[in-house]
């Protein structure tokens, strides 16, 4: 039997690389030369973002799509250190790593995305509390800090073990902070909106922006859990019990039934049903939005289907669509005219060599510390040669 | 402090523009390496004079030029909007740039409703750029370049309440006016003031827009959230202690039971 | 007491403070906030005014970017406002006309705004690569005009005195510059003569509602007249300018002699003036779909381009025009100078009366002659009657003659109207040898211009053996069916583009 794959060791770290992999350092290191360029000349080689379309791929998706994938840690910290669900306990460290790797991903994005990088850590001392971005920035660095924090339970365990009772003691009063930062963000992210009544398209822009990104990052936090949960069980065997993750699910399901109750109350109030059926690139992607990534996934999740795995991977898959063609839509599909912006090869490039910087990280993180299951991830025995479990 | 703008007055000469660019130093021929909208605001454009062909209410097709630049509103969207207050209100009313301050995230293009603020996009470190209503040249008790400049008469600077008194008794007393000031009420109001023979909106101006402030409704969000922060936060400090409470009477229990047996 | 540090210690905190500065210094939190962007320019003086008050002369007149003579380069203008002071004052064009807009703003092309700009922002519309590439082109016939005031004021882009004659070394340079034919705009002068002074004699005797007569060779005056008193317009000599009109003989009857095919012709006149170039645009002047005259080039435009070439005016011999379209009298030479088209006119009417030869008090004809705004005279024509005439140079000059008119009828029968100071002379094309082409400079131009009658070996445009030999093998005689054809235009009403109607 030929092994897809090899272990390093090194100083007793391990890191097992896969061709997967392989592939994905190649599109960090590609990111890593796009980066340099962009820091160096600024947007005008890298992006094609214009007057009339000044927030682009890297807003919409890094930050916005970033924050709200992310967000997955909280919702199951909340339903673990809050409502203290038990049964969820095993899978609150794998959602606290990718919420942690997420936000730290998302800082890189926006900060690839300032133009005045060097100037990043002014809003610290010129206080523009006018601002929902002053909220949202505050509310990350400080957020991303308590993950930080929080994370290093796991890491003490291995590393600086002296250090590691001391975060033990301060993890409830971490785990609170954790709880409270996160709804402000998300929805400070929707608020972000609010300024732009006159131009975003009015399918999106309601009063109740900042609630309709608080309740979608909570709901998407269920589904991005079970799909990340799903490509560790494919990489490492991994795998939690599924009435867990059936719970876990529901409990997200719940929320997106408010979700789109408030979307169609909101609607009627502000009388435009009408504007669902244009068939103009508004309307088609609002239309989108809703019945593959709300409705859909409704029937499935509280319908026989959640019994199966299969069920539930389509219904979360179909969940974290919906919600980053959400985001997307915010930003451009709402604000700008249909075909006036495209992301340039080289915003695509950043953007996946970060997520492939993330999924490496993840990857290392899990092999090293206890984080799936409370023990090392190793990859599964290849008895057949299943490429398809190589992640 | 605010500027009247007499449409029926200007012949597109341009005096303003060359008067702004001499001002401040504004390139002619700059690198352009991305794609900018003709005849329309830029990083070296900060007023420009469009061309309008509109056909009257009475038929006959008519030539206007209409200037355009920052709006220098009442109640800035982009100022409430700068999360580093690198935008920001002077005392003539002007709405000012600190560039030292800029953190380059766009969000004031995203915010302004007329789509004024514009990037350096061929700079390595871009900075925003916009009209400042030569905030520094108001300071000394001077008029505005493109004022100062305007040979027809088409441009008036002086305070808000006058202008706008002005402009009314013009249109009361010439029936060609239309009865509208663009920017009297507007998104709360702005520092520039237009009165036209045409109707606006055949002059591509934003004719949709409310009279409150955007501002308004972030602001009405912000202001709740630190309420709503704390009273989440106390629940979840009841419901640990709640919890807290339970593990202690459970190991009580257990402890006890073990007394016992 | 001193406390020893050790050099471990030390180094640490050098490297420290200077790690701290160059953070300080990266992310700039040493420096105060800078206001604004912007102010470090400059503005002219005169804009240091407060309050609404417009203050003195300022900004600048308005431009369309698709104005066929002139164009401006934003960035050398100052906002000085001389082109305002020259348009509005002395030619009354801008701000003569109530706003609000109707079609567009009123330009008749004179150029003036190009004489007067102290930056060379205002300039005429450069067609030296359009003439460049025709010469260029072998299947082309390039043939070139220049008209009587060119040939006293080129020199003054060589480094010549005003008023310096150089007609003869422009068209040694011309030939050099590669043109097949180099004719002479002064023929085509005696042409007009022939032209208009049968139709003034039309008009004195049967036409009498199309009196007072005016010339109409001056295409800004033209549009002037198209624009403000289109009551006028009747009254306008339905007469080509000599450009126009050669340029109409080049394509039918030159084409026709020479064997070329009309549509292989390229027509280019060399003119003291910028208004020419409209002039060449206008869809009347033009015939079987050619424009009768292609490009026109400023006397400027022709030094820069010999320049470009490296020919070098001073050091030229003086050469003959081609023959068929290069003779000229006197009277078609002093076209140039306000008042010359009147005497040349005048000269040949004389004769046309009586079948005399004009006396010679009409041979230099003192009372139409000079600088003077408004210069009025009487012809005497034995057994005809007398002809009252008005010559005008300025179009602010002839406004309140107009007004006049409008109100009182005209005392005059025949009225010359030069657009600009001083006649072709002074044109918006002529050579920046003075601030405001000052009248001292003009009046050498005049000058000069008239020693190239007074040097001619004839004087009158009757006389001229090729005017003679055109009618007889083309023309048949003055305003015969192909010569109104060829040699008459129509003029438009253009007055609603700036006025309500």
């Amino acid at each position: 039997m030929r092994r897809l794959y090899r272990e390093y060791h090194l100083l007793g770290w391990v890191y097992t690389l896969t061709p997967m992999r392989c592939l994905l350092l190649a599109l960090v290191a590609l990111c890593l030369g796009v980066v340099a360029v962009r820091l160096l000349t600024g947007y005008q080689y890298v992006t094609n973002l214009t007057d009339q379309t000044p927030w682009g791929l890297w807003i919409g998706f890094d930050v916005l799509v970033g924050v709200a994938l992310a967000g997955g840690g909280y919702s199951t910290a909340f339903l673990v250190g809050g409502l203290r669900y038990e049964k969820y306990q095993g899978i609150a460290r794998s959602a606290l790593l990718t919420s942690l790797l997420g936000y730290l991903l998302v800082m890189a994005g926006l900060f690839l995305d300032i133009g005045q990088w060097p100037h990043f850590w002014r809003p610290f001392v010129s206080w523009g509390y006018t601002s929902p971005l002053f909220e949202v920035f505050w509310c990350i660095s400080i957020y991303t800090t308590i993950l930080t924090l929080e994370f290093h339970e796991v890491i003490t365990e291995r590393i600086v073990r002296p250090v590691h009772k001391y975060v033990v003691k301060a993890l409830p009063v971490l785990v609170i902070l954790g709880l409270i930062f996160p709804m402000m963000h998300q929805s400070s992210l929707g608020a972000l909106f609010l300024i732009a009544k006159s131009k975003m398209f009015p399918l999106w822009w309601s009063q109740l922006l900042p609630l309709y990104f608080l309740l979608s990052s909570f709901f998407v936090g269920s589904a991005m859990v079970y799909v990340e949960s799903d490509l560790a069980r494919r990489a490492y065997g991994h795998e939690h019990e599924h009435w867990i993750m059936k719970g876990l699910t529901r409990v997200g399901g719940r929320i997106m039934a408010v979700y789109l109750l408030l979307k169609i109350v909101d609607i009627t109030m502000k009388g435009e049903w009408n504007l669902l059926f244009l068939n103009t690139l508004q309307s088609n992607m609002f239309l989108l939005e809703m019945v593959l990534g709300v409705i859909l996934p409704l029937g499935i999740v509280f319908s026989k289907l959640a019994d199966r795995k299969y069920g539930l991977l389509v219904y979360s898959w179909l969940v974290v669509i919906g919600v980053v063609v959400n985001r997307l839509n915010c930003v451009f599909t709402s604000m700008y005219t249909s075909g006036e912006y495209f992301p340039s090869i080289f915003e695509f490039v950043v953007s996946i060599g970060l997520i492939a910087a993330g999924c490496i990280l993840y990857s290392f993180l899990v092999e090293n510390f206890h984080i799936l299951g409370r023990r090392f991830a190793r990859q599964v025995n290849v008895e057949k040669k299943d490429v398809r479990n190589l992640i | 402090m605010a500027v009247l703008v007499d449409l029926t007055k200007c012949i597109g000469c341009e005096s303003c523009v060359v008067a702004c660019k001499l001002w401040n130093k504004l390139p002619y021929h700059p690198r352009r390496t991305v794609k900018r909208q003709e005849d329309d605001l830029d990083d070296t454009r900060w007023t420009v004079v469009q061309k309008k062909r509109v056909q009257g209410d009475n038929g006959r097709e008519y030539t206007r030029f209409v200037k355009k630049q920052c709006m220098h509103c009442l109640e800035p969207a982009c100022a409430s909007a700068c999360f580093s207050k690198a935008l920001r209100v002077d005392e003539n009313h002007a709405v000012v740039y600190y560039p030292d301050l800029c953190v380059g995230c766009r969000y004031c293009m995203l915010a302004c409703p007329y789509d004024v603020p514009r990037y350096q996009w061929e700079e390595a470190l871009p900075l925003i750029t916009k009209c400042q209503l030569c905030s520094d040249r108001l300071k000394e008790g001077e008029l505005p370049a493109c004022v100062g400049a305007c040979p027809t008469g088409t441009l008036t600077y002086g305070n808000r309440e006058e202008l706008l008194r002005k402009a009314h008794d013009i249109i009361d007393r010439n029936p060609r006016y239309v009865n509208y000031i663009y920017g009297e009420k507007e998104l709360g109001g702005a520092s520039w003031l237009y009165i036209s023979d045409q109707p606006f909106e055949k002059l591509g101006f934003k004719m949709d827009l409310e009279q409150t402030p955007p501002s308004d409704y972030t602001r009405s969000y912000l202001t709740k959230v630190p309420f709503l922060a704390a009273a989440w936060g106390l629940f979840l400090v009841g419901l640990t202690a709640y919890h807290h409470h339970k593990e202690n009477k459970e190991n009580k229990e257990k402890q006890g039971g073990g007394k016992d047996a | 007491m001193a406390r020893e540090i050790s050099r471990r210690d030390f180094l640490k905190v050098l490297s420290g403070t200077s790690v701290l500065g160059m953070g300080v210094a990266v992310t700039g939190c040493g420096r105060s906030d800078k206001p604004t962007m912007g102010g470090e320019g400059w503005l002219p003086e005169q804009y240091k005014g407060t309050g609404s008050y417009p203050a003195q002369v300022k900004g600048r007149v308005a431009i369309a970017p698709d104005n066929p003579s002139i164009v401006r380069d934003d960035e050398k203008c100052i906002l000085c406002g001389r082109c305002i002071e020259a348009c509005e004052n002395v030619m009354t064009v801008h701000g003569h006309y109530p706003l609000p807009l109707k079609d567009e703003i009123a330009c008749v092309h004179c150029g003036q705004c190009t004489l007067w700009c102290p930056t060379g922002a205002i300039a005429e519309r450069s067609e030296i690569d359009k003439v460049r590439q025709a010469i260029r082109d072998e299947s082309k016939y390039v043939v070139v005009q220049t008209a009587p005031a060119t040939k006293v004021s080129l020199g003054e882009a060589f480094g010549m005195k005003p008023g310096a004659v150089i007609g003869g070394q422009q068209v040694a340079a011309l030939r050099r510059l590669g043109f097949d034919a180099v004719y002479d705009t002064c023929f085509s002068a005696d042409l007009t003569i022939m032209e208009e002074a049968a139709e003034v004699l039309q008009r004195l005797t049967v036409k009498k509602q199309e009196l007072p007569h005016f010339t109409s060779c001056c295409p800004g005056w033209v549009k002037f007249c198209e624009y403000f008193y289109p009551d006028f317009i009747g009254h306008l000599s339905t007469c080509k300018s000599p450009q126009g009109m050669l340029g109409a003989t080049i394509k039918s009857y030159l084409a026709a002699k020479k064997g070329i095919d009309p549509a292989n012709v390229v027509s280019v006149a060399i003119m003291p003036c910028t208004a020419k170039k409209f002039e060449a645009g206008r869809e009347e002047l033009s015939h079987a779909e050619m424009a009768d005259v292609d490009v026109v080039l400023t006397t400027r435009e022709l030094a820069r381009f010999l320049k470009q070439e490296h020919i070098d005016l001073n050091v030229l011999e003086p050469e003959d025009y081609d023959s068929l379209l290069g003779e000229s009298s006197g009277a078609g030479r002093i076209f140039g100078t306000t008042g010359g088209v009147t005497e040349a006119a005048v000269r040949t009417l004389y004769y046309n009366a009586t079948q005399q030869a004009p006396p010679a008090a009409l041979l230099s004809w003192q009372p139409v002659r000079g600088l003077k705004a408004v210069k009025e005279a009487r012809a005497d024509v034995p057994g005809f009657g007398s002809v009252s005439i008005a010559v005008c140079h300025g179009l602010a000059n002839v406004r309140p003659l107009l007004e006049d008119i409008r109100k009182h009828g005209s005392r005059w029968q025949f009225i010359e109207v030069m657009a600009c100071p001083g006649g072709c002379i002074g044109g918006g094309g002529q050579p920046l040898s003075a601030p405001d082409n000052s009248a001292a400079v003009r009046e050498k131009r005049i000058a000069a211009i008239y020693t190239g009658d007074t040097s001619a070996r004839k004087h009158t445009s009757h006389e001229n053996s090729e005017i003679k030999q055109i009618y007889e093998e083309f023309y048949g005689r003055p305003l015969s069916e192909r010569a109104e054809k060829l040699l008459h235009t129509s003029f438009t009403d253009r007055s609603g583009r700036i006025f309500d109607k």
